[in-house]
């Protein structure tokens, strides 16, 4: 079943068209990464989704049902815009927002506890919110988002603030609770996690879906004849259109696409006249890469 | 519904958790005690400590009728004041009054009092002293010279001065207040008293709670956290559950006030009575419960209409020096009525009064001030109420679409065609 389904959403501020006849389809148990730039309309696509700004126009059902407040109620939710009360215990905070998404009290308390210690935060339950740390209070609202068991959970930007070793505390939960059945969206401009951990994705640019589809089979399209070089030195050849179509460097690594008709064979070639080449590579492209290339094709 | 429950139910908590509200519930009454208490107990402790002061009697005809006109004593039976007469030899006032100068600097006396031969023509008497701003010993002075200069004029001109007083005396009139029901009861002020302590406390009460509501408002816009309750519920919601939690506050706090009152009143009776005792007549006045009704109901309507609007206010800025700008208006809304207190309580029926307590923004309080004094006609009660209850409808309608978009905007201040657009959008 299609946890959530976006049928020509659009939404527009004054002139600017932020969204425009976006469709999405979320299937069950997976990580669906919804990605694109800054300002490509993400925030504004979530926000349409919970209902906190209206669509011009379109449809959007949640758990095969039409968007209301109550199927809602098994969404999960993490704003880009982070924040809590800052004068409430941790305890008094989980347990109202537990509350406000239809939990029972003797429930609610008893998933606190649980993800409480899952984030290894059980003794501040009665501290005040402004006592913890910045870390600590990105965990919280990670759990906020988990806390009522929703089977459908949309995480905008969940790891801006975060340590390693708490990317890696939320990155296994997010794979747990996925093994579980929950759906996750995860809404992120960072191309590289998303990669890793999406089974699904959603690239969009500019209020409009570029690209939509399993991961692999995307991948599969592209082929194995991106190059990836490790190397030294001076490598002018990147700019020549005649070969390269397009590169990420990293000055040390660099990522390329040849032009069409151009084998892979030929760009080793030509970058050995330039470069000491310390690894030759053919791989698929990364998401980075194939982000880049069809937003560049959109615009010619 | 649940959820306006739930939000309001934290909005209750949180609040009523702090120490400020316990301090600020239990101090209040305290204040009110010492302010209305105060000048009764500073005008009974009259100065313990004896007053010596000189007396230059040039008329030789007053000094013995003096000190028995202030023969005020203190509570151990000693008296206030203790006067010595100096006798100046004819042409030496001015040696006489450098040496009494002298002792005042010196504190062998507390200051000199000079009665000049023609005090019965102008009407003119001198006290020197280092402290002459003790109006009790002023006020005490001054009554005592004018009551044997005046004595002393009629005995000269052959009338007897206790007569005159019989004759001249004043007339008291005494004031009966007639209820609605026609009973007349007698009011020596306690019906102004009641009234201005009512009305005081419920223009500090509107202004104190609305306040709160803004700042609530603010605080959830600044901490972003709004975000993740209108994910969850409606800002409609969020609006309504904040304004009824706080004004659950409101109505806690009054309770435990009354039940204060109360439960001083059944068993501090003895103790009111005993502090009163020491105070002087202090009138401990009766508050019918009629009007202990009416003051709820138009705190809870004023509430509604004043706190919606704060609400507004709290959802169009960002922070606490913004908001100070744009909730002038209702500070002057709250702030008229209670200014026009004395007229309304002199005049309350007059058309001015009347046409004013109609007017939505004002009826809480003038309203309220009227019923206080004298009972108005019912129909002008119950359609002032039916206004406000309009009023309190078409301000949350236009408010929470207003709140709808500006509770997600952190930019700055909107101007008022971006106001308009917000309502538009909302």
């Amino acid at each position: 079943m299609e946890q959530l389904t976006l049928r020509g959403v659009s939404k527009s501020f004054g002139s600017l068209q932020a969204v425009n006849e976006l469709d999405l389809s979320v299937g069950e148990g997976c990580i669906y990464g919804l990605l694109g730039p800054n300002g490509a309309g993400k925030t504004t696509t979530i926000r349409m989704i919970m209902d906190i700004l209206a669509p011009d126009q379109g449809e959007i059902r949640i758990l095969g049902q039409p968007n209301s407040s109550r199927v809602r109620d098994r969404v999960g939710y993490l704003p880009e815009e982070r924040g809590l009360y800052r004068k409430m215990k941790v305890g008094h905070l989980l347990l109202f927002l537990a509350e406000l998404k239809g939990v029972k009290k003797t429930t609610a308390k008893e998933r606190i506890d649980y993800w409480l210690e899952r984030f290894d935060l059980l003794g501040w339950s009665q501290k005040k919110i402004e006592e913890l740390s910045r870390g600590m209070q990105q965990k919280l609202q990670f759990i906020v988002s988990f806390l009522h068991s929703p089977k459908l959970v949309i995480l905008d930007e969940p790891f801006t603030g975060l340590d390693p070793v708490n990317i890696n505390l939320v990155k296994e939960v997010m794979l747990e609770e996925k093994r579980k059945g929950t759906s996750i969206i995860l809404s992120t401009h960072l191309m590289e996690q998303a990669e890793k951990l999406c089974d699904q994705i959603c690239l969009i640019n500019e209020g409009e879906k570029v690209l939509d589809g399993g991961l692999n089979e995307i991948k599969a399209n592209y082929g194995k004849n991106t190059v990836v070089l490790e190397y030294e030195g001076q490598a002018d050849f990147l700019t020549d259109k005649e070969v390269v179509e397009s590169y990420d460097d990293y000055g040390k690594w660099v990522e390329i696409h040849p032009s069409p008709g151009i084998n892979p064979q030929a760009i080793l070639k030509r970058a050995s006249q330039e470069v000491t080449i310390f690894k030759f590579e053919l791989v698929e492209p990364s998401l980075n890469e194939i982000f880049i290339q069809t937003v560049q094709k959109g615009k010619e | 519904m649940s959820k306006i429950g739930t939000i309001m139910k934290r909005e209750f908590l949180t609040r009523v958790r702090t120490k400020g509200f316990i301090i600020g519930t239990l101090a209040m009454p305290l204040v009110i005690v010492i302010l209305t208490g105060a000048p009764a107990l500073l005008m009974s402790l009259k100065s313990e400590k004896p007053k010596k002061i000189s007396v230059v009697d040039e008329t030789g005809r007053l000094f013995s009728s003096l000190r028995a006109a202030l023969n005020d004593t203190a509570k151990g039976g000693i008296r206030i004041y203790r006067l010595a007469q100096v006798e100046v030899p004819p042409g030496e006032l001015s040696q006489v009054r450098r040496e009494l100068t002298k002792g005042v600097q010196k504190g062998r006396i507390d200051g000199y009092l000079i009665i000049p031969a023609d005090v019965f023509e102008e009407n003119q008497a001198q006290f020197y002293a280092r402290n002459v701003s003790n109006f009790q010993v002023n006020e005490d002075l001054q009554g005592a010279v004018s009551k044997v200069v005046s004595h002393f004029r009629l005995s000269r001109s052959g009338l007897d001065p206790e007569k005159v007083k019989k004759l001249v005396k004043g007339v008291n009139l005494r004031t009966f207040k007639v209820t609605g029901k026609g009973r007349e009861e007698e009011d020596v002020g306690g019906t102004f008293m009641i009234t201005y302590i009512l009305v005081f406390f419920l223009y500090i009460s509107l202004m104190i709670y609305g306040v709160q509501v803004m700042r609530g408002v603010i605080e959830e816009k600044r901490s972003r956290v709004v975000e993740m309750i209108v994910s969850a519920a409606k800002p409609f919601h969020l609006m309504a559950g904040k304004v009824l939690g706080v004004g659950g506050v409101g109505l806690a706090q009054f309770l435990i006030w009354a039940l204060l009152v109360g439960g001083l009143s059944f068993y501090g009776k003895n103790l009111i009575s005993s502090l009163a005792g020491q105070l002087g007549p202090f009138p401990v006045p009766h508050i019918p419960v009629s009007l202990l009704l009416f003051f709820v109901l138009f705190f809870l309507l004023g509430y509604f209409l004043y706190a919606t609007l704060y609400a507004g206010v709290g959802a169009m800025v960002n922070s606490d020096e913004d908001a100070q700008h744009l909730q002038m208006p209702l500070v002057g809304l709250l702030v008229i009525p209670f200014m026009l207190m004395f007229y309304i309580i002199g005049n309350p029926n007059s058309g001015i009064a009347t046409l004013l307590s109609f007017f939505p923004f004002f009826t809480p309080i003038i309203m309220f001030m009227r019923i206080a004094v004298q009972t108005p006609p019912l129909w002008q009660v119950l359609v002032s109420i039916v206004l406000l209850g309009f009023s309190i409808a078409a301000m949350i309608w236009v408010v929470s679409r207003i709140y709808r978009v500006g509770i997600l905007m952190y930019g700055k201040r909107p101007s008022l065609p971006e106001l308009v657009k917000w309502f538009r959008y909302g």
